[in-house]
């Protein structure tokens, strides 16, 4: 490297004579994380430019160039199985999908990861995330609505020693918890739903995914990109420091022991009270069509957002980085255009306007700072104090390397090898699956977000009688005030299938999500997806993906469901090599045409049917059950999709009908689980028989965790007509009844208040704090 | 004062975030509302941004964490409003004028002196605080009010004496104290009590109920005037029924339980 005779740190970087050892040595010792094929592929464009690179280019494609940021394992299964399912109501597969809400309005959605910093700085790392889901969506124009958090970790009861340089589950839970809330509540966004899933896959490597809902109005649906040539990019929002340098390749590397020496530079900070200005500033100047496009800085800082801005126009970019406003003086050139700090966001403008606009973020105190013009050469060039730094081909910087990579195909579970395990009483074992962790009631984190701000929350997370916090399966909320249309959210993953059968697993992802949107009223309309693996680059990790994502693009194709936002987390590993359960988190977004409409999950009263929606199969693999007292193998539940459609359309029609009282998903501890929950939330007792199902042991039809099934409730003047709907797909299966969950088939009785007891204490046991 | 012709001043500033909802819920009782940022009202604005407190007939303090609530929640923007306005506002109290705070408001309006103002319209320095909650948690949960007017208050003005109200609460500071030993007394002397949190059978609250273990269930007060109120639940958040938490276990109407206290202070200006 030599410094060039400029007043300001600036190195060229000699790669033109390099060897391979040392392009290797360049790659290491600038934290490029870039690999010896790929230094070779930069050192042949340097070539053929005539000079050598600066350390701000040679950075700009350690950033462009990572896993993070263009999705080089993943790219090829993704466009093989997910990518083009279309449908006429999408309006923008930009920063966050954009889908029709009604005839003026969209609603964006979008979700990501921010697992690797949460692992580190677990406050810090979740704020971020909701601050950079926040920003996908605003820069959509949209307002957002609702956030959702779907988190991963170890036992948080865990005992014992961890391995070196990895925190106890129950200190990130805390904090990430902490984090979600205090940026969530700040800005003033509910958090409407989310998901805690525990499992001691998670505890060297927590999963932090955060997901963001807005609406917007069709007419001003904003572009990620600018304008054309002549236009004037203008850096918006928070100061840019050296917290968040070199983010993205931290994401795109398996954490270490050292994680968190080596990496805490990486984690950005959050200023959620920054955000909210911005947010208010950034509705102002695209409402009043004042600017021509608008991105977020995310990973990658500056170095992505102005090319990507530029390129999408068809345009390239001049920019004067020594404008680029700063937390403390002296940061090299280099580490200003990769920082990740926060609460930033570009946007273009006509020079005419811009004026106009800065005086807008004026008046909310909000920095903006004119710093770059677009060209109509298809380079990015960077100037400090008119000194060029930085010139290079856009396609060349963006473009980014495609891998083809090997992978092996997993050994599902089977049926074949099953050994069902030795079990205690029903008795024993329904209140032993309540109390597990991933059962149990989530009041703890719940009511610690606030899931009502904006006024729009129709059906909550918890549902039943006033503070009674009874478990529910979708949020919804009316976006639109003065309009009765609804939005429904709900997450699905079941990352036990997942590992188990990947095929299986990512569809029975998606038909969890959308049975928990059709158990509230609402009809699936889009999904978005955090696929969240191990090291692309070990095949076997490779293959649980390639399999996982083949089976949630079928079944996502099969119903017509676009998925038109998604995000990809790759190398997801322990120190030592401890890969996480691979775990394709959905968010799935229903709509209800009038909210009155909606269900949810509590038996209402004493004396109505209650049926069972769907067919149990023999499938105990991977399941609650099976997990919780040593079951072996098993077949993972499949999904029949013809089916999957028809129960939900007739379901959707019997509740638009109004004849259903109480509706839940089938899940986790299968219909026994299922039918308890309903009685926790609703204060009710239940009697079942499960005579009408055809299999030979009872405790199959209890526990067994079948796709495309729900329970519901139905008052017994409907029940007729409710049979009439459903035909052969809903049976009866017992009345509510008494305070008692009572199971006909082998006289067992589990008293409600024992129900209530073990569901709701276990996360406040470990947590603190009181339950009711 | 035709409805229409009231015009309501929702201000903000940084972290205020229960605007849009605030600002709603008195156009839904057919208001005018306005979002103002404090800056437009202090001269800080470029000219077309700037506005003037005397011409609206309400001032809306939203909720939200204001500043951060980085010093004490709602601190810093009182401190802003004394130091750019204060005389401006104590005028428009003073004209009997209403005045609302909700959650992060009433923090403020406690800040700023104009609650409790047992003796005087606006103190100098603050005569009570609201406290972090008992549980030492944000608590977003639903509450139930029993309306402990006896008629002084502006925002109660239409709710029977004792009827209780559904109003769900979101807030990790809203127990209020004071140093003053007969601090509930004297509020119950002087008719300044507006709510008290209940159990759904009207008795006692005991925690969750009184979600934040404020002395004697106190939820929200009046100034000795009855036109300022604050409150910590959350009144616009329930305008329909179908916001509430409960709502699809069956409902009477489709009135939400925080419509009355908008449509109270529109009967008040009424009469102006």
């Amino acid at each position: 490297m030599v410094k060039r005779d400029v007043p300001f740190p600036l190195y060229d970087v000699d790669i033109l004579s390099a060897s391979d050892g040392q392009l290797e040595q360049i790659s290491a010792e600038m934290s490029l994380a870039l690999s010896l094929e790929e230094m070779k592929v930069i050192r042949d464009y340097f070539r053929s430019e005539g000079r050598n690179p600066t350390d701000v280019e040679l950075q700009s494609l350690g950033q462009a160039w990572s896993e993070h940021c263009c999705y080089k394992s993943s790219k090829p299964i993704l466009k093989e199985f997910v990518f083009g399912i279309d449908r006429g109501d999408v309006l923008s597969r930009g920063d966050a999908g954009v889908m029709v809400f009604d005839d003026d309005y969209g609603y964006a959605l979008r979700i990501e990861s921010h697992n690797h910093p949460s692992a580190i700085e677990p406050y810090g790392g979740a704020a971020t995330g909701i601050g950079g889901i926040l920003r996908d969506v605003v820069c959509m124009g949209a307002q957002p609505i609702g956030l959702a958090d779907p988190l991963c970790f170890g036992p948080i009861d865990r005992e014992g020693e961890l391995p070196p340089g990895i925190k106890h589950p129950r200190y990130l839970v805390s904090g990430v918890v902490s984090g979600i809330r205090d940026y969530g509540n700040r800005v003033g966004i509910p958090t409407i739903t989310g998901g805690f899933f525990f499992d001691e896959k998670y505890t060297g490597n927590c999963l932090v995914n955060v997901a963001c809902l807005g609406i917007v109005k069709r007419k001003d649906l904003a572009r990620n990109y600018a304008g054309g040539p002549g236009e004037v990019m203008i850096l918006i929002g928070g100061r840019t420091g050296r917290d968040g340098i070199h983010g993205v390749n931290f994401a795109s590397a398996d954490l270490t022991a050292t994680s968190d020496e080596d990496s805490r530079g990486a984690v950005q900070l959050g200023d959620p009270i920054t955000k909210e200005p911005v947010m208010h500033a950034c509705f102002e100047v695209n409402a009043r069509h004042l600017i021509t496009g608008m991105k977020d800085l995310g990973g990658g800082g500056l170095s992505c957002v102005v090319g990507e801005m530029a390129l999408d126009a068809g345009c390239g970019a001049d920019v004067d980085l020594e404008k680029v406003p700063l937390k403390e003086p002296g940061l090299a050139p280099w580490e200003i255009w990769v920082s990740e700090s926060q609460e930033r966001m570009m946007c273009t403008c006509k020079p005419e306007n811009v004026q106009a606009v800065l005086e807008i973020f004026e008046l909310w105190d909000v920095l903006a700072t004119p710093i770059a013009k677009t060209t109509d050469l298809k380079r990015t060039r960077l100037f400090w104090n008119g000194e060029p730094i930085f010139d290079m081909d856009l396609e060349f910087l963006t473009g980014g390397p495609v891998y083809n990579r090997p992978y092996t195909a997993p050994e599902p579970s089977s049926k074949a090898a099953e050994k069902f395990p030795e079990l205690p009483s029903d008795r024993e074992v329904i209140l032993s699956l309540l109390s597990d962790m991933n059962v149990a009631s989530k009041e703890w984190a719940i009511r610690q977000y606030d899931h009502e701000v904006r006024a729009g929350t129709a059906v909550h997370p918890l549902v039943g009688e006033m503070n009674r916090a009874g478990p529910g399966d979708a949020s919804v909320l009316m976006p639109v005030p003065g309009r009765m249309k609804g939005l429904a959210a709900a997450i699905g993953c079941n990352p036990w299938f997942t590992e188990a059968d990947p095929y299986r697993g990512g569809m029975a992802c998606i038909d969890e999500t959308c049975r928990n949107i059709v158990a509230v009223g609402a009809r699936p309309n889009a999904f978005t997806d955090c696929l969240n693996f191990g090291n692309p680059e070990k095949p076997e990790r490779l293959g649980e993906f390639r399999e996982a994502v083949r089976g949630l693009g079928e079944i996502a194709r099969e119903l017509g469901i676009p998925i038109p936002s998604g995000n990809v987390s790759l190398y997801n590993e322990a120190p030592g090599g401890h890969h996480i359960l691979p775990t394709p988190m959905i968010l799935g977004c229903g709509l209800i045409d009038d909210v009155r409409k909606a269900v949810t999950a509590d038996f209402k009263r004493l004396g109505s049917v209650i049926f069972l929606v769907g067919a149990t199969k023999d499938e105990m693999g991977a399941s609650l059950l099976f997990r919780k007292y040593g079951g072996v193998q098993g077949a993972v539940p499949g999904v029949d999709i013809p089916g999957l459609k028809r129960k939900m359309d007739s379901l959707l029609r019997a509740m638009d009908e109004r004849i259903v009282l109480s509706c839940h998903d089938c899940s986790d501890g299968g219909i026994a689980v299922a039918v308890a929950e309903m009685c926790i939330s609703g204060g009710i007792g239940a009697e079942i028989d499960l005579g009408g199902i055809d299999l030979p042991d009872v405790r199959r039809k209890l526990y067994s965790e079948s796709c495309s099934r729900w329970i519901a409730e139905v008052d017994g003047k409907d029940v007729i007509r409710f049979t009439e709907i459903m035909g052969s797909d809903a049976i009866p299966i017992g009345i509510t009844k008494g305070d008692c969950l009572r199971i006909k088939d082998n006289g067992t009785s589990v008293p409600l208040e024992d129900m209530v007891k073990a569901w709701n204490s276990p996360m406040w046991k470990v947590m603190g704090g009181a339950s009711e | 004062m035709r409805a229409e012709d009231v015009k309501v001043c929702v201000i903000r500033i940084e972290g205020t975030n229960c605007e849009d909802e605030m600002a709603n819920a008195f156009e839904m009782v057919g208001a005018q509302a306005e979002k103002v940022h404090l800056k437009q009202l202090i001269g800080q604005a470029p000219a077309g941004f700037r506005r003037s407190l005397e011409d609206y007939d309400v001032l809306a303090f939203p909720g939200g964490f204001s500043a951060g609530d980085y010093v004490r929640a709602g601190a810093i923007f009182a401190a802003r409003i004394k130091a750019g306005m204060g005389g401006e506002v104590k005028r428009f109290v003073e004209e009997g004028k209403p005045v609302l705070g909700v959650c992060n408001g009433f923090q403020i309006l406690v800040e700023l002196g104009l609650l409790p103002a047992i003796d005087e319209v606006m103190s100098d320095s603050p005569t009570a605080a609201l406290y972090t909650n008992d549980s030492g948690r944000f608590e977003c949960r639903p509450t139930v009010l029993r309306n402990e007017s006896r008629g002084k208050c502006a925002f109660n003005s239409l709710i029977p004496r004792g009827k209780l109200l559904a109003i769900p609460s979101a807030h990790a500071e809203g127990k209020l104290m004071s140093m003053d030993p007969d601090f509930v007394s004297k509020l119950e002397d002087n008719d300044q009590i507006a709510f008290r949190y209940v159990r759904p059978d009207g008795s006692g609250a005991d925690y969750p109920w009184n979600p934040n273990g404020s002395p004697s269930d106190i939820a929200g007060i009046c100034n000795p005037a009855g036109n300022v109120m604050g409150m910590m639940p959350h009144p616009e958040r329930v305008m329909t029924r179908f916001t509430h938490s409960d709502w699809t276990r069956g409902y009477d109407s489709e009135v939400g339980d925080g419509r009355i206290i908008f449509e109270s202070v529109m009967k008040y200006l009424e009469k102006k």
